[in-house]
């Protein structure tokens, strides 16, 4: 492959097939709310350091201003937008909703997401783990405890 | 009382749209053809612009514009929330590190880019004014011209404006400890998660300005005058903000953005960073002076008080904001004599506007410094020294003003309870308190139209921005409360100025109050046009709605209107609906070998009337608790002596993460219904921040022994005050 | 960001072929998580990015192999501290693993990349260098091999020719019993970059050898033969005394993170942490021996 200034891409987001062109300085995350109008996953910092756009690629949580869209050819992508099931909530959404973890909302998407693959990996977590798994997500409303209590109820109910 | 939905945790009106990625944000609204803008800024505190180049940028292709200062011609509109005194763009001169020389506008983000890169511009850096001190110095360059200052006594200097405040004698006052102090409190930046971002777009002859602001309908009145329009013809669509604080009160770059699009007729588009938001607004930083005196028996006698404010090159609201802040400085006590000088100074540095607390942390952290202080020389207990000078509920404590509103040796008793106060303590830790007052809403003008539709279901319109305070579900829960309808069947509309009624303001910790007692009225309105119609004053809803609209379909409309009129003569321009009031207690441990802090409980305990939902109120004291562990460990601006930003952005500014946040934290309130607001409720937004950096320095003494009287509390501040205290010994 | 150019070689003559081709006009691409904070600040400016995930001959894991450890150069931080071979023998390389970035970023991040972008501070490095790791670079003229310690020219400068790439990091497995530890100094609990980092590493022979980071241009390395630092009789003021001698080495100096001072008098009180956990460490190692 010689190098190229636009790139053909196949990536399946949130289970749907997409077959695009994208810039090849373009991140993961402009596609994402640009280009394809998944404008669920957030822009804030650009720089890694908040987590507001994290999602899942390959079942990895990674920041999406961190990666190329480029990169992702094949990739199988999950975003903020694929966890509902036929318009319910996941209970980590809702949990997410009632134990009082979502303020203003824009941390929330990038939130939800790095919960969401810390229970994948770590489906009983213990508060520390909790909250070193959270600990590349800023949050500027809620001081956090809504949202490890969330994570913490999410992961006992999936005890059941 | 007893209540339906009132004072139950309902979950968040608009929360489902935000766990699931829907809920609409300024940066997620898109017009079609819609063009690009980017800033071009110099990277220096102040510069004579002495040439733009554009040609290279207007030849990158998909570039449409390249605006700058000399496209205007005098008199050039100016805007502010005080004095009319920012330019939409820099003219001739940058005033801070960041002010733009030039907006490239383009057909993509990526073109825009590259046409701001293709400018070039020729500069002459000049000295800036970066500190209090050069402020002060008549050698320094003045940062606003005599010219544009009118009247002004102080045109001359750096000073924008003084203010004198205060009662008694304290020449005279008698006193047996007199203790003099000065405490620094540092810029901060309210890093709201969403960064701003902003659309206009003109069609025919309405503009239309999409952005995330707390006051849309201050938005509407610049842009009208920018324009020259009617307030009719401007529409201002404010998505509830991804975090505000204060931060999102007053236009940032939307008059630019407006003046462009409505020369190019096409919608303009400009989304910053999140460091880039860092050069658009920040805290007032402060220094004060204090000499306080106090009698044996721990009573405050006197406070004497210098305080230097700095803020930007342009006012924004900071008059504002060391006006009140300075007014109520002495705290909830009641004091003898008082007498306060403040000053806001201009700078070239980041312009400031308003952040939750307002002036009040500013303040704080030297009165109640004092008071521990105090209460150590005087051998008193610091919590017993609050209560012995803390008015009683119904005393007066501010001789213009309101008396004391609530129960606040309660606050004390509950935060004291819920610490562990007179429990015995681990020798390395550390206990430490303060209270925090702040004065509310002066003014107010808030109004709200409920919809009953035939059908039951309501629709609320208002004008107050849901920043993530939880308005629309408190607002909901007073319409569900008083006609009877269902949570989920209530639509509540903000944020569209061609749709919802007036509303002054999103400030103060002020719309559960006032929007909220516009809201219960526009219920009442509903409720009463409900009895009328009912034959026997027993019908249900549903029978009067079948009854009323059965052939005609209709609906009723019910109007409520909460309003504060300006008090002439009063210093604050009005008496405040009601005192926002804290306790906050700590209990902390200092690593002596590397200065870190570990909190180990947190409680802050506030006077909020009632709380409409307990829950909401939680949220409020957990998130302010850990803005103020940021205020109070970590978090400043840092501008190098040619007073260049050097920590825009989350790399090196750094906020509280998961793993920042105390051992345990806790929340209480009380709740006596004695407040203004419906139900009794008084407003409870900022008072978690007010006394929290405070009470954690006053920890810190109590551990170690050493008084630092700035924040932040970083590592190496607590380490290089302790290796000087060791020096000293 | 500026626009460049995107590549995708899948085996590595097309690597190096490319190399060859653009030099210094190329970034290579793993994890991306430096590269593209550099390119979205416009710090670098390039004309071809050249995404290295493709290339069957770079390994992405961890290989243990008699009398070395292999981190292949597409080996992500994250799963790099959870190798057994890793966690058993390298612990002040997980402990430092542990807190680079986020999550999300150790999710992506390479021990490589985190070498190659040689900043100061990069927390894999100190405890890479006191282990004695080395650097395999290949070349279409052929392979070297480097000591890590001899790596780094400067901040964001290392001996890596612009056609050359970073094929493997080999870590010698211990001889005898080791202990050792690393620790820094940071702003705030969270996430955050090094204040000042170390990483001690204490033989059975008694030769110690500490790297610190954040405190010079480049890593700085110093060793000890005395014995003193790892026999746990020896008195806290000798070990303060040894310490400062192999402190002095570092030159560190003030900027938004930190005043020098602090850096200064952090290196010992880091120094003297990673000391006390690596001793332990080592006496443990040869209390399972005895």
């Amino acid at each position: 492959m010689n190098e190229m200034t636009t790139v053909p891409i196949a990536v399946t987001i949130n289970q749907t097939r997409y077959d695009v062109e994208v810039k090849a300085h373009h991140t993961l995350l402009e596609v994402l709310r640009e280009q394809l109008h998944l404008t669920g996953t957030k822009r804030s910092c650009g720089e890694g350091e908040c987590g507001a756009c994290t999602v899942l690629v390959n079942g990895e949580a990674v920041n999406s201003c961190l990666v190329l869209a480029a990169e992702m050819d094949g990739a199988e992508i999950l975003t903020i937008e694929g966890l509902e099931r036929n318009g319910e909530l996941s209970p980590l959404q809702q949990a997410f909703l009632d134990r009082g973890a979502v303020q203003c909302g824009f941390c929330t998407p990038g939130m939800v997401m790095a919960a969401e693959y810390l229970l994948r990996t770590t489906p009983h977590p213990t508060e520390a783990e909790i909250r070193e798994g959270l600990s590349g997500n800023l949050c500027r409303c809620t001081g956090y405890e809504g949202i490890v209590e969330a994570v913490k109820h999410a992961g006992r109910e999936t005890d059941s | 009382m007893s209540y339906s939905v009132i004072g139950s945790s309902v979950n968040r009106v608009g929360g489902r749209d935000r766990v699931t990625g829907r809920q609409v944000y300024s940066a997620d609204v898109s017009v079609a053809g819609t063009l690009h803008a980017k800033l071009v800024r110099v990277p220096c505190a102040r510069a004579r612009i002495v040439s733009i180049d554009k040609t290279g940028a207007l030849g990158v292709p998909g570039v449409r514009m390249v605006f700058s200062g000399e496209d205007l011609e005098p008199p050039y509109f100016r805007y502010g929330p005080v004095f009319a005194d920012k330019p939409i763009i820099a003219i001739g001169e940058t005033k801070y590190d960041g002010d733009p020389v030039a907006v490239v506008v383009a057909e993509t983000v990526d073109a825009a880019e590259a046409g701001a890169r293709a400018v070039e511009v020729q500069y002459e850096e000049l000295p800036a004014v970066v500190t209090i001190d050069q402020a002060l110095d008549p050698g320094m360059p003045l940062v606003q011209d005599p010219d544009t200052r009118g009247d002004s006594p102080f045109r001359d200097t750096n000073t924008l404006k003084e203010w004198r405040f205060g009662w008694g004698d304290v020449e005279t006052a008698s006193a047996d400890l007199v203790i003099e102090n000065e405490y620094s409190f540092p810029m901060i930046s309210q890093f709201a998660m969403e960064p701003f971002a902003f659309t206009a777009a003109p069609d025919h002859d309405v503009m239309t300005i999409y952005t995330s602001i707390q006051i849309p309908t201050k938005m509407q009145k610049t842009i009208a005058d920018l324009l020259g329009k009617p307030l009719s013809k401007v529409r201002v669509v404010a998505p509830d903000p991804g975090g505000a604080f204060g931060g999102k009160q007053h236009p940032k770059f939307e008059p630019v953005l407006a003046y462009i699009a409505e020369k190019l007729q096409r919608p303009v588009r400009l989304e910053l960073t999140l460091a880039e938001s860092f050069y658009a607004v920040r805290r007032t930083s402060a220094r004060v002076r204090v000499r306080s005196g106090f009698t044996r028996d721990g009573k405050v006698a006197f406070h004497d008080v210098n305080a230097d404010w700095l803020i930007g090159a342009y006012a924004d609201i900071t008059p504002r904001i060391v006006e009140k802040g300075s007014y109520a400085g002495g705290g909830p006590y009641v004091i003898p004599a008082v007498r306060i000088l403040s000053r806001a100074l201009l700078s070239h540095t980041t312009p400031p506007s308003a952040f939750r607390g307002f002036g009040v942390p500013q303040m704080n952290l030297a009165i109640e410094s004092q008071l521990d202080i105090a209460a150590k020389k005087l051998n008193i207990d610091p919590m017993e020294m609050r209560l012995r000078n803390i008015p009683r509920k119904g005393q007066n404590f501010l001789p213009d003003d309101p008396a004391c509103d609530g129960h606040w040796d309660q606050v004390i008793a509950r935060a004291a309870e819920n610490i562990g106060w007179n429990t015995p303590k681990e020798s390395n830790r550390g206990r430490g308190m303060a209270l925090g007052i702040k004065m509310s809403a002066t003014t107010a003008a808030s109004y709200s139209v409920v919809r009953l539709h035939a059908d039951g279901s309501a629709t609320l319109l208002c004008g107050t921005s849901d920043m993530g305070q939880g308005a629309r579900t408190v607002y909901a829960q007073i319409v569900s409360e008083e006609l009877g309808v269902p949570i989920e069947r209530i639509h509540v509309v903000m944020g569209d100025t061609s749709t919802v009624p007036f509303d002054l303001q999103t400030t103060a910790s002020r719309s559960t109050v006032y929007m909220g007692r516009a809201v219960y009225a526009a219920s009442q309105d509903v409720k009463r046009q409900l009895q009328e119609a009912s034959s026997q004053g027993s019908d249900s809803n549903e029978e009067i709605l079948k009854s009323l609209f059965g052939k005609v379909s209709g609906e009723i409309i019910g109007v409520g209107t909460a309003r504060a009129e300006k008090r002439d003569g009063h210093p604050l321009g009005g008496h405040t609906a009601f005192y926002e009031l804290v306790c906050t207690a700590v209990e902390i441990e200092v690593d002596r070998e590397t200065g870190g802090v570990t909190i180990h409980k947190l409680v802050t305990a506030g006077d909020v009337g009632k709380a409409l939902n307990p829950q909401h109120v939680h949220m409020q004291d957990d998130g302010a608790a850990v803005m103020g562990i940021g205020h109070a460990l970590m978090e400043h601006l840092i501008y190098d002596e040619r007073g260049r930003l050097r920590n825009a952005g989350a790399l090196d500014y750094r906020i509280p993460t998961t793993k920042d946040t105390p051992g345990k934290m806790v929340s209480v309130f009380v709740e006596n219904e004695d407040g203004p607001g419906p139900y009794g409720a008084k407003g409870c937004a900022e008072s978690g921040l007010l006394a929290i950096g405070t009470a954690i320095a006053n920890a810190v003494a109590d551990a170690t022994g050493v008084r630092i009287r700035e924040l932040p509390l970083t590592p190496e501040t607590i380490w290089s005050a302790l290796q000087e205290a060791g020096d000293r010994s | 960001m500026q626009s460049f150019k995107y590549a995708r070689p899948e085996s590595l003559p097309e690597l190096l072929e490319l190399l060859e081709k653009f030099r210094d006009r190329a970034r290579l691409i793993s994890g991306g998580t430096d590269l593209l904070v550099k390119l979205q600040h416009g710090n670098l400016a390039v004309e071809v990015v050249i995404d290295i995930k493709r290339v069957a001959e770079l390994s992405d894991r961890v290989v243990t192999t008699n009398g070395w450890v292999s981190i292949g150069p597409r080996a992500v931080i994250g799963r790099v501290v959870r190798h057994p071979g890793i966690e058993s023998a390298y612990p002040a390389l997980v402990e430092a693993g542990r807190i680079v970035g986020s999550v999300q970023i150790r999710n992506r991040a390479t021990v490589a990349g985190n070498i190659c972008t040689a900043s100061p501070a990069a927390d894999t490095v100190p405890p890479l260098c006191a282990y004695d790791a080395r650097i395999r670079l290949v070349s279409t003229e052929g392979s070297r091999e480097v000591p890590l310690r001899s790596f780094f020219v400067g901040p964001g400068k290392t001996v890596i020719a612009p056609n050359e790439v970073l094929a493997e990091i080999r870590v010698p497995a211990p001889h005898g019993a080791m202990g050792s530890s690393f620790d820094r100094i940071t702003r705030r609990r969270g996430v955050d970059l090094a204040t000042i980092n170390i990483a001690g590493v204490l033989h059975d022979n008694g030769t110690a050898v500490f790297a610190f980071g954040a405190v010079a241009p480049t890593v700085v390395v110093a060793e000890e033969t005395s014995g003193d630092l790892c026999d746990p009789t020896v008195s806290a003021d000798r070990v303060d005394e040894v310490l400062k001698t192999l402190l002095a080495t570092a030159r560190p100096i003030s900027d938004v993170r930190s005043s020098k001072e602090y850096r200064e008098a952090m290196l010992l009180v880091a120094a003297r942490r990673v000391q006390r956990t690596a001793l332990e460490r080592l006496t443990q190692a040869r209390g399972g021996r005895e």
